[in-house]
């Protein structure tokens, strides 16, 4: 396990959340996993700022949260993406990758 | 908005949500745990702090916005502080009309909700006889004392019935006190907490071994035995006979009746108070014997309509001669308005409706008032505004923050309105309704009232001008001077026509009211006023009750008749104008039985109508021989209505069960009413129903004297008190002085909100167009023109606001002629009247804004931006 991983740069934790979940509805864990997982164990994703975000989503509607049984049967919280989040999704994204475009673009000139 | 629905829905089930939460982050944290294979420290380090981590999740719901919120709120202090003239003018006028409001809820939350002050009041009722048909149908009739006892026995549907009656005033130590008779089990049954001492017991209330027993209200134990700690006990003489003190009830329980109560005692010991009196004994035991008030507390499981039916077959049984089939039997709450009865239901509600108007027309007033000064203000800020719009602040966020700012004063206003109502309702209704029982608390109902009325307050007069503030054009506003073409919505011009609107509605209102006043003042009632005495006798009670008041009421007849050299005097039950009605019915002999109509009764002696020069248009007069006899007299109104344009003398009634003969006609008289005369029968006055009075005209004290003499010479210990016919008068007027000079003030402070609001008006308008004005004199336009020009501006606003207003007042008088005779919606003079007060209350507004357009130097004014 990689023990060496970055913290996430402000203001992204919400589209990669956004973006977790796209392929269907996840718990905070599993959340969690697969941002770290698709990161290649680069990006982590501490407790303490993953359920914060998720109550952001959630308050301003762009993921909903219903009860369901985990894969080892407990109880657990699964979030879904709703319409007005896949749109947010989308937004986010573009100007995500403009941004980034923008800062490689600086870094590399320098 | 969805935004704002979510978190006041986190709002109200935040406990289910954190727990939902937290066992969320628990189950993140046993997997973190399982991954980590049992590794804790591991396990702890990859979760950190979870509390810390709960609380920052959970602060996401409400914590930025409470935050935001209260930067708000410290925001709108500073600014209203900064701008403490406004500020004090704003919180002045909403204060007083909140307060107002608040004042009238009391009122109204104290006569129509409030049940009585007992243990569970939800389950207790009143039982009330209502008559379906007849003269009297409508009217509620109350229960006797044996029915009480049959019922008590025998009903399923009440854990505890009692009766209630409103006793005479009876001689103590300290003056005269009202007494409540009350079954024994009254205490009990209404579950009062007593201060000292205990309630009555069933064994104190028995009519064959009665017993002097008395629980005394908190308020006469304080104010008429000075607090004594050991009164209970104790023994206190009520019209001479010694009773026991057994309690002092609760301080917040002031009796069942709207009159105040003193003291409760039970209705057995009537018998120990008029031991002489023989009707007592039937009154308590008789089952034909009616009319003290019910009331019951329902069994588990029963309802208000099962208790009511099942009362109706109890008494159905117990009244087998069928005498009650006329009559329903319903439940009522025990606010005092549902235990009215319909009859005098009809009579308040009209009062209270155009009461609420009125302050509601005010509070309106005020709103548009402070309405108008925040658009005025508003204006001033339109470039911090548009600053902060072109920044980017959104528009919701800003009117919020104006909201904010609107809901701060409001709130502050209501803090003071309830300050203002603390004290204001019980002393307006103790000047209207002496000797009431009423409590005029401030309780939870009120507080959410007022709180409720802020709210609407802060919407009314904040949100129309924080939506037109933040509406302006960035580019427009963003240059000094883009003056004001934003603002060309009237809104500042219909606050303007409302204003004037409502003031005229209320100053009209007061106007008609004063002309009614005016008018039934100087009506000629029908018989003399100024020159009558009338003289009460006081003998000791206990002696003068039943049998012996009537030989004593013949005495004094013969008395009177045979003393030479007295003033004309004249007997009577009751004073003209006084506050005691009778009536009975009556039908002509021969008619069908049924077709009964109501009358007014009064007992009186030939004298009293050469005393008060009430003629006699038929007939003969009542004389000494006639006690007794059944003979009566009778006024016009009573002859049109039952014998049209026959001679009535000589025919014969049926009024109470017996024929009457009409041996005389005598002339219309407004003796109870100034508003309208009742058909009224007069029978010779005999005493039964209590130790009459005398009527004397031009009695000097020489008279009084003698006729003081001829009383004791009767009575050795009874005392004459004299009194001018005229307080009667007064007293009667009371009532219609105060509502026009509740409405009078009323009127005037709208009149003051108006002229305040109006002055505001004009000012900001010299100021939006001083450079037009500084222009115009620049091109050599005298002040008197621009002094018309300023109040030209706005003149359409104030005739649309007239002719409104005088359109409500004419529509508001049909609702003040249901309170007050004499009344007519044409009243020129007051309308005049009000047409003169805003004119100049308009000129007084626009005179020192005016007086500063005029003076504008035309340089300064181009230099203006």
């Amino acid at each position: 396990m990689n023990q060496k991983s970055l913290e996430l740069l402000p203001g992204t934790l919400d589209t990669l959340i956004l973006k977790a979940l796209q392929r269907g509805p996840l718990h905070g864990y599993a959340i969690m996993q697969t941002i770290r997982a698709h990161s290649n164990e680069v990006l982590s994703v501490g407790e303490s700022t993953l359920y914060p975000a998720l109550q952001r989503l959630l308050l301003n509607g762009w993921v909903k949260a219903e009860w369901g049984a985990s894969e080892n049967n407990r109880r657990a919280r699964f979030y879904t993406l709703t319409t007005a989040g896949r749109k947010r999704l989308t937004a986010e994204r573009a100007d995500l990758e403009t941004m980034i475009t923008a800062i490689r673009q600086v870094l590399e000139t320098a | 908005m969805p935004k704002f629905f979510r978190r006041l829905d986190y709002f109200f089930h935040r406990d289910e949500i954190d727990a939902g939460l937290a066992e969320e982050m628990e189950f993140h944290r046993a997997m973190l745990a399982r991954e980590f294979e049992g590794d804790r420290t591991a396990a702890a380090r990859a979760w950190g702090n979870a509390t810390l981590a709960r609380e920052d999740a959970r602060a996401v719901w409400l914590g930025p916005w409470l935050e935001s919120f209260w930067r708000d709120f410290t925001y709108a202090l500073r600014g209203l502080w900064r701008e403490r003239g406004f500020t004090a003018v704003a919180l002045s006028a909403l204060a007083i009309a909140i307060g107002l409001n608040t004042a009238l809820f009391t009122v109204f939350n104290a006569v129509a909700l409030r049940p009585w002050p007992v243990a569970e009041p939800s389950r207790v009722v009143n039982v009330m006889r209502v008559l379906r048909n007849g003269p009297l149908a409508g009217e509620g009739e109350g229960f006797g004392v044996a029915e009480w006892r049959y019922l008590t026995a025998h009903s399923k549907s009440f854990s505890g019935l009692f009766l209630t009656r409103n006793g005479e005033p009876v001689r103590a130590a300290a003056g005269p006190m009202r007494l409540t008779w009350v079954t024994g089990n009254f205490f009990s049954v209404l579950g009062i907490e007593m201060v000292r001492g205990r309630g009555f017991l069933p064994e104190e209330d028995q009519p064959l071994a009665p017993l002097g027993v008395a629980v005394l209200s908190y308020d006469s134990w304080q104010n008429r035995f000075g607090g004594d700690p050991n009164i209970v006990g104790k023994s206190i003489r009520l019209d001479e006979i010694p009773f026991t003190v057994v309690g002092i009830a609760a301080p917040d329980f002031a009796g069942t009746n709207p009159e105040r109560t003193d003291l409760w005692a039970p209705f057995s010991a009537r018998r120990v108070l008029r031991p002489d009196d023989a009707d007592v004994l039937p009154f308590l035991t008789d089952e034909h014997h009616c009319c003290s008030q019910m009331a019951g507390r329902l069994a588990p499981g029963y309802t208000g309509r099962q208790a009511a039916a099942e009362i109706q077959t109890l008494s159905a049984h117990l009244h087998t001669d069928k005498t009650l089939d006329n009559a329903a039997v319903v439940t009522a709450g025990t606010a005092l308005l549902a235990a009215l009865g319909p009859q005098n239901k009809s009579k308040v509600v009209p009062i209270l409706a155009a009461m609420f108007v009125a302050i509601t027309l005010v509070l309106l007033l005020a709103c548009a008032n402070v309405g108008n000064l925040l658009l005025a203000r508003a204006a001033a800020r339109r470039q911090e505004i548009a600053v902060r719009l072109s920044l980017g602040g959104s528009r919701a966020r800003l009117v919020r923050q104006l909201l904010v700012e609107s809901l701060t004063l409001a709130c502050a206003a209501a803090v003071l309105g309830l300050l203002i109502a603390w004290k204001l309702p019980s002393a307006i209704v103790a000047l209207m309704i002496p000797e009431n029982g009423i409590a005029m608390t401030a309780d939870w109902r009120v507080c959410a009232y007022t709180a409720g009325m802020a709210v609407i307050a802060c919407l009314g007069f904040g949100l129309a001008p924080a939506l037109q503030a933040t509406r302006l054009r960035i580019s427009g506003a963003l240059q000094r001077d883009a003056s004001l073409r934003f603002s060309r919505l009237p809104l500042r011009s219909v606050l303007l026509a409302a204003q004037v609107a409502i003031s005229v509605v209320l100053l009209a209102g007061a106007g008609l009211l004063v002309r009614g006043l005016q008018h039934v003042q100087h009506q000629d009632p029908g018989f003399r006023i100024d020159t009558i005495t009338v003289a009460t006798l006081e003998l000791p009670a206990a002696a003068y009750s039943g049998k012996l008041a009537e030989i004593f009421t013949g005495q004094l007849q013969s008395a009177l008749a045979e003393t030479q050299g007295l003033p004309p005097a004249g007997i009577a039950g009751d004073p003209p104008m006084g506050h005691s009605r009778s009536w009975t019915t009556m039908r002509l002999t021969g008619t069908p039985e049924g077709s009964e109509r109501m009358v007014q009764i009064h007992q009186v002696s030939g004298g009293y109508f050469d005393v008060l020069g009430i003629q006699l248009l038929a007939g003969r007069n009542f004389t000494p021989a006639d006690t007794g006899r059944r003979v009566v007299l009778i006024n016009e109104t009573c002859a049109r209505r039952f014998f049209g344009a026959r001679n009535p003398v000589g025919s014969t009634i049926e009024s109470n069960a017996n024929t009457w003969e009409v041996i005389g006609l005598v002339q219309d008289a407004y003796t109870t009413d100034l508003s309208v005369i009742n058909p009224t029968i007069y029978w010779p006055v005999n005493g039964r129903f209590g130790v009459p009075l005398v009527l004397g005209r031009d009695f000097n004290p020489a008279a009084r004297e003698r006729l003081s003499a001829i009383v004791r010479s009767l009575e050795s210990k009874a005392r004459v008190s004299y009194a001018p016919l005229a307080e009667n008068f007064r007293s009667l007027l009371e009532p219609a002085r105060y509502a026009a000079a509740i409405s009078g003030a009323l009127g005037l402070l709208a009149l003051i909100l108006a002229g305040v609001g109006m002055s505001g008006v004009f000012a900001y308008m010299v100021r939006q167009r001083t450079r037009e004005i500084g222009l115009r004199m620049a091109l050599g336009a005298q002040p008197a023109q621009v002094v018309r020009l300023v109040l030209a501006s706005h003149l359409h606003a104030l005739a649309w606001g007239l002719a409104a207003g005088l359109a409500g007042a004419f529509a508001a008088t049909r609702l003040l002629r249901s309170m007050m005779n004499g009344i007519s919606p044409f009243d020129p003079a007051a309308y005049v009247a009000v047409f003169l007060l805003l004119i100049a209350a308009a000129a007084a507004a626009s005179a020192v804004p005016a007086r500063r357009a005029a003076r504008v130097d035309p340089l300064t004014a181009l230099r203006w931006e």
